[in-house]
């Protein structure tokens, strides 16, 4: 029985480790705390329920506009908000306000279009396989796979590309890195893009699962971040191995007494490793405090 | 004419609020998302003293301010020594983990269903508070008290070393001040006022349940002291009435109700992105968030 929970902890923990990275791409190199990624992660869901029931195209169509528009609205927020403000070096608390309005009108803007209540994108039960003693549904493999997939091919394009390069040379050092001649703008924008991507299809994973209303972005914006910190700011795989380390122990807890106390575990463990370890697990000196 | 009365306690409610978190935010720096926490424990801190040990108004307020006030040392001593990012991230978990217990702790906050009944405060043990104008003359006489007690915090030799903090920590340091103590202090200071309006919510409404102190009210709380402004008295006043009147002229407009909350919120917003943009320190503030 505890193996059943142990797996189901580890698949919702590879979704946290896909909208964590997504996070990630953003903080590690621009350390912009992009609170409105809560907004742009709930967004999709809804692009993709709009363009499968009011448009009617296919699954892979539709899921295919939902990143799209995603990364559409996540690109609007950079160039609307984070540029400008970078522009004339606004602290990070000024940029971190701004990104909330951008949360709140985001979220508001959903809300009155397509209202307040939870949305179902794929009605009915999943089919379900068993393995030795442990059930695990089609959707689960699918957001197995897909999560796998995302990281194998975001690693090999971190550790060989020319964009991994530079990326990795831009979170190191952003000046260094522009004085070498790297275009630091077109880097950012090419991030952001990526970043909303990653949150779009963690969220669409989510939301084909069980549904979302125009509030589910806020509590997996925290996940991702506690994911983040516990795994160490600094490190591309630090995300996932956090999101699967909470998702496991969120599992747990409600394995051992209750899902009420999910959220309290999880602060609990981000205060824990702010005081001890705030450079989290795998620990890489940070560039600012 | 009821109507107004009601809206001038809840301005009095959100002025205390806004000028609390304005201590901690605009005199020291240290953005905080935990204030709905602290305005929730005072809130439920409040009940226990009116309702479980039937003490008068003056025995339980004093008892919600100095009980957040020793609470605020569980967040404010491990987490100022993070910086940044870091720091609003460590109040954001106190937000969350005070919330989740107020919310499932059934047997003592009764959760989610909320305490009712919350008896009238009772004036030197015999004169009941009850109704609407003696609520609005006891939160209009705290409200002064509170502001007057700011005015001359931030204008005494103690709030000119926060600001010091705040202009330049290491500087402060290197005349001897204990910067650390400094920002303790402040948080318990701040976090005892906002104890204040729990009490006077918790008895002017007479029914509290954890959702009126989630994390969507702290960053309502943070927005209307940011858009208000910081540093000084008047930005956080001109903030509470911001967010208080401006849902009442929405009113007028005569949009459906689902849309004016809504439409509400993305005023919020946009007010918080320009002001950021192009006055940060608020419509009245003196201090420019960094």
């Amino acid at each position: 029985m505890i193996w059943q929970f142990i797996v189901n902890g580890i698949i919702t923990g590879m979704i946290y480790g896909v909208v964590a990275l997504g996070f990630a791409l953003v903080y590690n190199t621009t350390r912009i705390f992009h609170i409105a990624y809560a907004a742009i992660y709930m967004v999709a869901p809804y692009l993709l329920m709009f363009s499968m029931q009011s448009l009617g195209l296919p699954l892979f169509v539709s899921i295919l506009l939902a990143v799209l528009g995603t990364i559409l609205i996540g690109y609007a927020v950079d160039i609307l908000i984070y540029s400008p403000l970078a522009k004339r070096n606004s602290s990070s608390n000024v940029i971190m306000v701004s990104s909330i309005g951008a949360m709140i009108i985001i979220i508001n803007v959903v809300a009155i279009i397509f209202g307040n209540e939870t949305k179902i994108v794929n009605p009915g039960v999943s089919q379900s396989i068993t393995i030795g003693k442990i059930l695990v549904t089609y959707t689960q493999v699918f957001q197995f796979v897909t999560a796998l997939f995302l990281f194998l091919l975001f690693f090999i394009f971190l550790k060989f590309s020319r964009f991994g390069i530079i990326t990795r040379a831009y979170r190191d050092d952003e000046k260094l890195a522009s004085v070498l001649g790297t275009n630091i703008p077109a880097i950012k924008r090419l991030l952001f893009i990526l970043s909303s991507a990653f949150a779009a299809v963690g969220s669409c994973l989510i939301a084909y699962d069980v549904g979302m209303n125009p509030y589910v972005g806020m509590p997996m914006l925290l996940n991702a971040v506690v994911a983040l910190i516990i795994g160490g700011v600094g490190r591309f795989e630090a995300p996932v191995l956090g999101g699967v380390l909470i998702g496991v122990l969120q599992s747990l807890v409600v394995y051992f007494s209750s899902a009420r106390w999910q959220d309290a575990v999880t602060f609990l463990l981000l205060i824990l490793f702010l005081l001890l370890r705030p450079q989290g697990i795998l620990g890489e000196k940070m560039r600012t405090v | 004419m009821d109507y107004v009365i009601h809206l001038f306690i809840l301005i009095n409610i959100y002025i205390i609020l806004t000028t609390s978190t304005n201590l901690l935010v605009g005199t020291v720096n240290m953005l905080s998302l935990g204030q709905a926490a602290f305005y929730g424990i005072g809130a439920y801190l409040s009940v226990l003293a009116l309702l479980s040990f039937n003490w008068p108004l003056f025995p339980s307020l004093l008892f919600a301010m100095v009980g957040t006030g020793l609470i605020s040392f569980l967040i404010s001593y491990p987490s100022i020594r993070l910086k940044g990012d870091y720091f609003v991230l460590a109040t954001l978990g106190f937000q969350l983990i005070v919330y989740t217990i107020l919310y499932n702790w059934v047997s003592v906050t009764r959760g989610p269903y909320g305490i009712t009944g919350i008896p009238s405060p009772k004036l030197f043990g015999s004169i009941e508070i009850a109704g609407l104008w003696p609520f609005l003359i006891l939160s209009t006489v705290l409200t002064i008290m509170v502001v007057v007690i700011f005015y001359n915090l931030i204008h005494s030799p103690f709030g000119r070393a926060l600001r010091g903090v705040r202009d330049d920590e290491l500087s402060m340091k290197a005349l001897g001040k204990n910067v650390n103590r400094l920002k303790i202090y402040t948080f318990a200071i701040s976090s005892a006022f906002i104890a204040v309006s729990g009490f006077l919510y918790a008895t002017y409404v007479s029914y509290i349940d954890p959702t009126s102190f989630n994390l969507d009210e702290s960053i309502f709380i943070l927005s209307a002291l940011i858009v208000g402004g910081l540093g000084n008295i008047r930005g956080p006043v001109i903030g509470a009435l911001f967010v208080i009147i401006l849902p009442e002229a929405l009113r007028f407009m005569g949009l459906p109700d689902n849309v004016a909350a809504n439409l509400r919120q993305i005023i919020y917003g946009l007010a918080l992105i320009l002001l950021m943009r192009y006055r940060p320190q608020g419509i009245a503030g003196t201090y420019a968030i960094k």
